[in-house]
């Protein structure tokens, strides 16, 4: 299987150059929130795309289509076609029956902020309608919010909406599937991805994620839980993978994409071949909705099937871009699990986490970080964990602290984890 | 009473219309002619028809259930191919008929 281009938008730049580059300098995208006022939000930092340099429009055609596209799926459209671009896959290369796209995405239902006003206006009224009472007068609601809220605004909310997009913009008519699964969404989405080239259903599919939490609903929802940072006065120092005085993640948004191809259909077309997407791995813990397993089996055992997979061996594996989010429990189970799974292999091996620089892409997030691994592979370097200051004791793996470093590897492996007990596992290998 | 007062001039309304469906398909102002096609030349599909009577509804201050827009078309188009049929015209038509409404029916579902 081959990885014949590959497309990001991030916060610290779009394409896949631009994005090497600035994980090499080890460039926080951290800052204090522009999208919206969040004066008096516990949480006041995140990792935003840079709107005055983002710009979707010249992967969007006929240009009406913006109108529909969230921000999520801007962000996939631009990256998809980046990936196509690199892979130079132009329409006649593939017959569009047999072009897929698999896509990690949001599930939390429409945060498009013209809805959202739209609901705010439409509860205050119902309630004036209603003498101020507390019950929600849910007839007025409906013709308020009716009367002014554009109906074209609700196909924006739909998950499945940015994988179609990207058929829309590419003449995919292969198999497209979205996959809601959280923070391994985008992990899984270029795994099942593979399965589906491999099983026989596309000779190439369009793989990744895309995210873009950075509204009020989502950042109250996650500080609601209480798994950001609220490290606010120094918004670059905020996201300390591993670090003892970690305290939470810092929300990322934007996509990744690749494309994966079946390897003889690459080579027949003369691609340029990345690297090889080797390996897949997926459990779940089965155990408590946010709390990971203590003993990190299930994690490990998805990195093991995704070993197994490539048919590796935990000594082939020269890097490994961890899931590393920040909070004071992922990153002690996942040691644990890197641990369990690569046995003494795991001390000397260089684990970063890129969420150091990018924040938490969430359902986006392991589709970036699987093109983190490939460009820091492609350009002899580990990217590494940015604020990492004072060791933690249960953390006790080389985590490339704040320094990226020069390093040849043939294979990496990029984990991601995720509420719900989501596990899952990616291995790319030098081609 | 419109929105904006001065659309009872059925040329500004008219000049209002070609606004709209420019700005809904996102072309050129200078594409949208009378008789320009809205989906086989200006390319609009289902929704941007829901677009479309949105922006109505904003300009001439009233509701426009959908419902009255493919009854219009049904009725003023019979056994036509909506493609090619439905041009910046019929929509100015049906923009006039919307205007001279008085008021419209309450949305279904609604309680007042």
């Amino acid at each position: 299987m081959a990885i014949t281009g590959v497309g990001v938008v991030t916060p610290i730049g779009t394409g896949a150059d631009a994005f090497a580059a600035a994980l090499k300098a080890g460039r926080s995208g951290v800052r204090h929130i522009t999208a919206f006022d969040c004066g008096g939000f516990e949480t006041q930092i995140a990792a935003e795309v840079d709107d005055t340099t983002f710009d979707a429009t010249p992967h969007v055609e006929p240009p009406k289509m913006m109108k529909v596209m969230s921000r999520p799926t801007l962000f996939a459209v631009t990256a998809a076609s980046l990936a196509r671009q690199a892979a130079s896959l132009t329409p006649r290369d593939v017959d569009p029956y047999r072009l897929g796209v698999s896509l990690g995405a949001g599930g939390m239902g429409p945060v498009d902020m013209d809805i959202i006003a739209g609901q705010a206006a439409a509860i205050i009224e119902a309630a004036k309608e209603n003498g101020g009472a507390a019950e929600f007068n849910i007839p007025a609601f409906a013709r308020i919010f009716q009367a002014r809220t554009n109906p074209i605004a609700v196909l924006r909310g739909l998950p499945n909406l940015a994988a179609a997009h990207i058929a829309i913009q590419n003449g995919a008519r292969g198999p497209n599937n979205t996959l809601t699964t959280a923070c391994t969404a985008g992990t899984q989405a270029i795994g099942e991805g593979m399965r589906i080239i491999l099983r026989g259903d596309a000779d190439v599919v369009l793989a990744g994620g895309a995210d873009a939490m950075i509204n009020p609903v989502g950042i109250l929802g996650f500080s609601m839980l209480g798994t950001l940072s609220r490290r606010n006065n120094d918004p670059p120092t905020a996201s300390r993978p591993f670090d003892r005085g970690r305290d939470g993640f810092v929300i990322g948004e934007g996509s990744g994409v690749v494309v994966l191809e079946r390897e003889d259909f690459a080579k027949a077309r003369g691609a340029p071949i990345l690297a090889e997407a080797a390996g897949y791995g997926v459990t779940c813990d089965a155990y408590r909705i946010t709390d990971e397993r203590p003993d990190a089996s299930a994690a490990a055992r998805a990195m093991l099937n995704c070993l197994r997979d490539a048919g590796a061996d935990p000594n082939d594996v020269g890097y490994i871009n961890a899931h590393g989010t920040g909070t004071p429990m992922n990153d002690v189970t996942e040691t644990r699990a890197i641990k369990t799974a690569l046995g003494s292999h795991a001390y000397g091996l260089p684990v970063s986490s890129t969420k150091s620089m990018i924040g938490h892409l969430l359902a986006a997030a392991g589709a970036v970080e699987l093109v983190a691994a490939l460009v820091a592979m492609r350009g002899g370097f580990v990217p590494p964990t940015l604020n990492h200051d004072t060791p933690d004791p249960e953390c006790d793996l080389d985590y490339v602290p704040n320094d990226a470093r020069p390093a040849h590897f043939d294979a990496a492996l990029s984990n991601s984890f995720g509420f719900g007990g989501q596990n899952a596992c990616l291995l790319i290998r030098r081609w | 009473m419109p929105a904006d007062p001065s659309l009872v001039d059925p040329e500004r309304l008219g000049e209002r219309v070609r606004d709209i469906i420019a700005e809904v398909l996102v072309v050129a102002r200078d594409r949208v002619r009378p008789h320009s096609a809205l989906i086989a030349e200006l390319g609009a599909e289902s929704i941007d028809f829901l677009d479309l009577i949105f922006h109505l509804e904003e300009s001439l201050g009233k509701d426009i259930p959908p419902q009255r827009w493919y009854e219009f078309v049904r009725h003023r188009l019979p056994d036509q191919d909506p493609s090619h049929a439905i041009t910046t015209d019929i929509v100015r038509e049906f923009a006039e008929q919307e205007a001279a409404r008085c008021t419209g029916p309450p949305i279904s579902g609604a309680s007042s």
